[in-house]
């Protein structure tokens, strides 16, 4: 499943993308070359709750972490790992994803049966 | 001690910008802000004040990722300010401001400023509705929706805030303060108002552990249901995000949508509370989505269902 051009997803930048069947969205986030991805969905409360506070805006104000703009909790970019708030130690959900040669970011399977809304 | 609620809430942020863009959006009036920050105001004059993190004008922050720096309460004159001076002075350090004000800290760490308030009395009407068997509130040709009707926030309506111990939160604003519980959602903790405010709450606390302290969520009263429901369609429309509602609660009966925000919080656009005196007997009830809410929607896009496919040629 393609989401979209690297190029469309600026360096340091966050983007999300609903994903037909998927209950949340996909968050991309860009570092040079590099493209992390995760599920929106924070781990504090039960079930997961959307992360941005407006379309594509996942990062915090200095653009060093993914946040979570419901309590501020704060994700390692590379890890999605929680280092500040309300979910402290818990993770973000990685979704696989590859880079075509061709330069679109694809997801790497169909999403699993108890993904799909 | 006439506490009557929260005049402002002041956030160290860490973008200004997104912020005064989310605050505006979500129908607030900047009020004297500059590149610092500032107020944002309802209709009413109560608001949420930014400043930047780094700002040493803002009481210190908690070791939590909580953007809440301080809760400022507007009380009715001067002898209360004196009072709550005197009161929280037996045990922790208050400190008088010159411009009449006091700031100290609850049990908690949580800053707390006490002003007269600074609350504008609001003279407008509310929701009227139509109903058989009542006389009419909106007469002949009275319309009740309109493109570009207003739905701003009239006024600040309460804090809601993840406490590590309900019976020191409730002993500190209940004993020390005068507020009165209103009900009580066990596993969760108890709504508040203070003594002059009939509101069903001003506050209400969720028990977290330590490092969760923090502002769960802050709500704006609306003028009625139907400017509730038109400020958050056109929230979503511009691309916020909504995070749970619209629906309705039970304890309060308060309408709400609530949505994400760069402050660290929710935004609740509430309406219709309850009013309660001294006569009222707080109810229980175990926290949980059946407590919770009376009911909960959720947005879609705008859809009509047509008449159907048109005919084959
Ligand atoms: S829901 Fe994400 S930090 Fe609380
Ligand atoms: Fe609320």
């Amino acid at each position: 499943m393609r989401l979209c051009r690297l190029d469309e997803v600026l360096d340091g930048q966050a983007r999300g993308f609903s994903v037909p069947g998927l209950q949340r969205k996909v968050i991309l986030v860009r570092r040079g070359v590099s493209v992390f991805a995760y599920r929106d969905s924070c781990p504090h409360y039960e079930g997961g709750t959307p992360m941005a506070w407006k379309a594509d805006r996942y990062l915090n104000g200095e653009g060093t972490h993914l946040a979570c703009h419901s309590h501020g909790a704060l994700f390692e970019i590379e890890t999605g790992e929680c280092v500040l708030g309300p979910c402290l130690g818990q993770r973000l959900t990685k979704v696989p994803v590859r880079i075509s040669p061709s330069g679109d970011i694809e997801m790497v399977r169909e999403p699993a049966e108890e993904e799909l809304g | 001690m006439n506490i009557i609620g929260p005049d402002y809430l002041v956030f160290g942020v860490d973008d200004l910008v997104a912020c005064s863009e989310f605050l505006t959006a979500f129908g607030l009036t900047p009020a004297g802000v500059d590149d610092k920050g500032g107020l944002f105001e309802a209709l009413d004059g109560t608001g949420v004040i930014i400043r930047h993190k780094s700002d040493p004008d803002l009481p210190a922050p908690l070791p939590t990722a909580t953007m809440l720096r301080q809760q400022v309460y507007g009380v009715r004159g001067d002898a209360d300010i004196e009072a709550i001076a005197a009161e929280l002075g037996k045990d922790r350090k208050v400190h008088r401001l010159a411009d009449g004000t006091i700031e100290t800290t609850d049990d908690f760490g949580f800053a707390l400023k006490f002003q007269v308030t600074k609350r504008r009395k609001l003279e407008m009407p509310a929701e009227k509705i139509n109903a058989p068997g009542a006389p009419a509130q909106r007469g002949p040709n009275v319309l009740g929706v309109w493109d570009g009707m207003p739905a701003k926030p009239r006024m600040l309506s309460h804090t809601v805030l993840f406490v590590p111990d309900i019976e020191v939160a409730t002993g500190f604003y209940c004993q020390r303060l005068g507020f009165v519980i209103t009900d009580v959602l066990k596993g969760a903790g108890p709504f508040l108002r203070p003594k002059d405010n009939d509101d069903h709450h001003t506050l209400f606390f969720i028990r977290t552990p330590e490092y969760m302290k923090g502002i769960e969520h802050l709500a704006f009263h609306m003028g009625g249901p139907t400017e509730l429901m038109v400020a958050g369609s056109r929230f979503v429309k511009s691309g916020y995000e909504s995070f749970w509602g619209p629906g309705r609660h039970k304890f309060g009966s308060n309408w709400f949508w609530y949505f994400n925000s760069p402050l660290g919080t929710h935004f609740e656009y509430d309406a219709d509370m309850d009013k309660h005196d001294d006569e009222w007997i707080a109810r229980e009830a175990p926290f949980g989505p059946e407590a919770s809410q009376m009911f909960l929607l959720q947005h879609r896009e705008k859809w009509v269902p047509g008449p159907g496919p048109a005919p084959k040629e």
